[in-house]
């Protein structure tokens, strides 16, 4: 059990604005959201990589695919970024990058419900680019001034990539929009095929506990409608502008409170693909995961072997 | 120019562009797949790189000429690409990967240090930032071949069969596809010399990292990638790369 | 522990000559050399610097843990400070102007601030 003083000055803090570092006490309840937190947010952002990697290779254009590498990169980027941050609160609990990652494997930690899903054409990389960047931006731009400071730092960083996405992604939308049929057609039908998913994405209209005390400690700020009603409401015009339909006939703008309303997504499926990594794609992608990290051990084994050596080699 | 300096030029620079192509299509096969994180962006920027570099290339091939550079790279038949063979095998595993990738650095300074013969303004010109990035490159694959040369067992096993497994996949990489007197006229030294030199600096690394030399690389004259005779494996890139592309071939992505 | 666990870096970039080296973040590297090689992708991919500095993370000591080890600079301390003085008006009684030392570097070296 955390000292109640300390808690009570810890809270104090936050209630005055002050931003948590890494190396401050913090209330265990606080440290373990953090961690599930980051710990999650990482890990997504490594396996939203493996939907649009598998399109790297068959990037229709020199430059897109030099565009669409570079992303995937960045993706694996803020994973790495993350996880750090991850690791170093879990430090006390004696677990590392290894650690974080076996979860992975175990299924230990949950993942986005969005990259448990197929991207099966060229349109389906530029609409994860388009609505899923899109909306991890409304997500992370909220945490921007989240209470852990080198959470908020690193996202600083990661929202300024994540901008350079988001062109990426309007830019190959804009070109299918302008294209023949064909490529109209595949674009309609991946935003059919995002479109449930990203309103899943936000998470359920009545928050869970432990997003609760997560606002209550300052990490987030807004509830998941406040943040579901933002994409909506910026994404829907642009769709729309673009002359696509959005496959659900109930959305509506309330012209009094501006507030949308829309068809809500599959819960229960949604909820159990994610927990149990059920979805179309969950266990394909895990095992891209497993073959770099666990058929790969031997390497990092190997590094390690190696600068051990070297270090006890005379004169070293 | 004269039509036959053009000509030379195109000759030469093709394989040069293509190589760095192949070798960029394949390096991005492992994004998300490196054996660490922080692997993974490195691999990725330098393969980044080795693509720009192919850019700036087929961009010069381009004003001597020939088609632009997405038609060069997507509408290209398989017999008209030059790059070597050894470029376009798959992967394989990480330390078949790092040998690849380390041989054909060792072998990319030595084209590069002889290119600076080359009488021709806009190649020197890029030859400069080329050759800054591929020497991060070389010690890069440097680096991976001591750690897993020097990784105990397993590692080393693994290095020393990959060597052995690409080894007589080597011969056309030192082949410039030109005919012997283009390339003297071009100031070029004789792909003998560029094969001998290479020997030389990697027989001294594997000295040092302690692995085995295999011995002569093999002459092979069944495929030949600087004459257009391909592996399937070209054609298994191609057919991929171009997946996208076919649906409309004639509209922008 | 986990054989395949490499150790944590703390990565700075310097941005320019005249720049200090800045924290940017960290990385797991085996050794300095690949902690060196790493960094530069992890963190430069998009700006040119001309020194990176990596620090394994246990070499670095924190303040922040014991409040008695950090600073807070109070009106007792302003007399180490340039707005602690008010020469101004004493100058303008010698019929002179009060100068700053911004004023002073910008005649020095030619660049307006």
């Amino acid at each position: 059990m955390d000292d109640p003083i300390r808690t009570r000055e810890f809270l104090d803090r936050l209630e005055q604005g002050d931003k948590i570092e890494a190396t401050d006490w913090m209330p265990s309840e606080y440290r373990d959201l953090l961690i599930k937190q980051i710990h999650m947010h990482g890990i997504s952002e490594i396996m939203g990589a493996y939907p649009e990697k598998e399109w790297v290779p068959k990037a229709p254009t020199i430059r897109r695919k030099l565009a669409l590498n570079a992303k995937v990169q960045d993706e694996i980027g803020h994973g790495q970024m993350l996880l750090r941050l991850a690791e170093d609160l879990s430090r006390p609990y004696g677990r590392g990058r290894e650690a974080l990652m076996d979860d992975v494997i175990a299924g230990r930690v949950k993942f986005h419900n969005v990259f448990h899903m197929s991207a099966p054409t060229w349109a389906d990389a530029g609409v994860i680019g388009f609505l899923v960047d899109g909306g991890a931006i409304i997500t992370q731009a909220m945490l921007l001034d989240s209470s852990y400071a080198p959470y908020a730092r690193m996202l600083k960083r990661i929202v300024a990539e994540e901008s350079f996405h988001m062109q990426h992604g309007e830019s190959v939308v804009l070109a299918l929009a302008e294209g023949t049929d064909a490529q109209r057609n595949m674009l309609q039908e991946a935003i059919n095929r995002w479109w449930e998913p990203m309103m899943f994405f936000f998470g359920p209209r009545e928050m869970g506990r432990g997003s609760q005390r997560m606002m209550e400690y300052k990490i987030r700020t807004l509830t998941n409608e406040d943040l579901r009603q933002k994409f909506i409401n910026r994404y829907v015009p642009r769709v729309r502008a673009l002359g696509m339909s959005i496959p659900d006939p109930k959305l509506k703008q309330d012209p009094a409170t501006g507030l949308w309303e829309y068809t809500d997504p599959d819960w229960d499926w949604f909820n159990k693909m994610v927990r149990d990594n059920s979805g179309p794609m969950s266990q394909a992608r895990i095992a891209l995961r497993r073959y770099a990290h666990e058929e790969q051990r031997w390497v990092r084994e190997a590094v390690n072997h190696a600068t051990q050596a070297l270090a006890e080699l005379p004169g070293a | 120019m004269d039509h036959e300096t053009r000509e030379a030029l195109i000759r030469l620079i093709t394989p040069i562009a293509d190589d760095e192509w192949i070798v960029g299509h394949r390096g991005s096969e492992w994004l998300g797949l490196a054996p660490e994180l922080e692997e993974d962006l490195a691999f990725s920027s330098i393969h980044q790189d080795e693509m720009g570099h192919a850019l700036y290339l087929y961009e010069l091939l381009h004003d001597l000429g020939e088609p632009d550079p997405d038609a060069l790279v997507y509408a290209r038949p398989v017999a008209s690409w030059r790059n070597a063979c050894f470029v376009e095998a798959a992967n394989g595993d990480w330390a078949a990967t790092v040998v690849r990738r380390y041989f054909y650095e060792m072998f990319d300074r030595l084209r590069l240090e002889a290119l600076a013969h080359v009488d021709f303004t806009p190649l020197a010109h890029g030859l400069k930032k080329i050759q800054r990035e591929e020497a991060f490159h070389l010690k890069h694959f440097a680096l991976w071949m001591e750690m897993l040369a020097q990784g105990g067992d397993e590692a080393r096993r693994r290095v020393i069969d990959a060597v052995a497994a690409v080894w007589p996949t080597l011969s056309d990489l030192f082949d410039w596809g030109l005919r012997d007197d283009v390339q003297a006229q071009l100031g070029l030294p004789p792909a003998l010399a560029l094969k001998d030199a290479w020997v030389r600096e990697v027989r001294a690394q594997f000295q040092d990292w302690q692995l085995p030399w295999p011995g002569e690389i093999p002459t092979t004259m069944e495929h030949n990638g600087r004459a257009g005779r391909h592996t399937p494996a070209l054609d298994d890139i191609l057919t991929t790369m171009r997946a996208v592309r076919v649906i409309a071939p004639e509209s922008a992505w | 522990m986990s054989q395949g666990e490499y150790p944590v870096y703390e990565v700075f970039g310097q941005k320019d000559r005249l720049a200090f080296h800045t924290h940017v973040g960290s990385i797991r590297a085996a050794n300095p050399e690949m902690a060196l090689q790493m960094a530069r992708e992890a963190f430069f991919r998009r700006e040119t610097v001309v020194d990176i500095w990596v620090v394994p993370q246990d070499a670095i000591y924190s303040a922040a843990q014991e409040p008695a080890y950090l600073p807070q600079i109070g009106e007792d301390k302003k007399y180490r400070l340039p707005s602690g003085y008010d020469n101004a008006p004493h100058w303008k009684r010698f019929k002179a102007r009060a100068m700053s030392i911004e004023e002073v570097a910008e005649e020095m070296t030619g660049k307006r601030g």
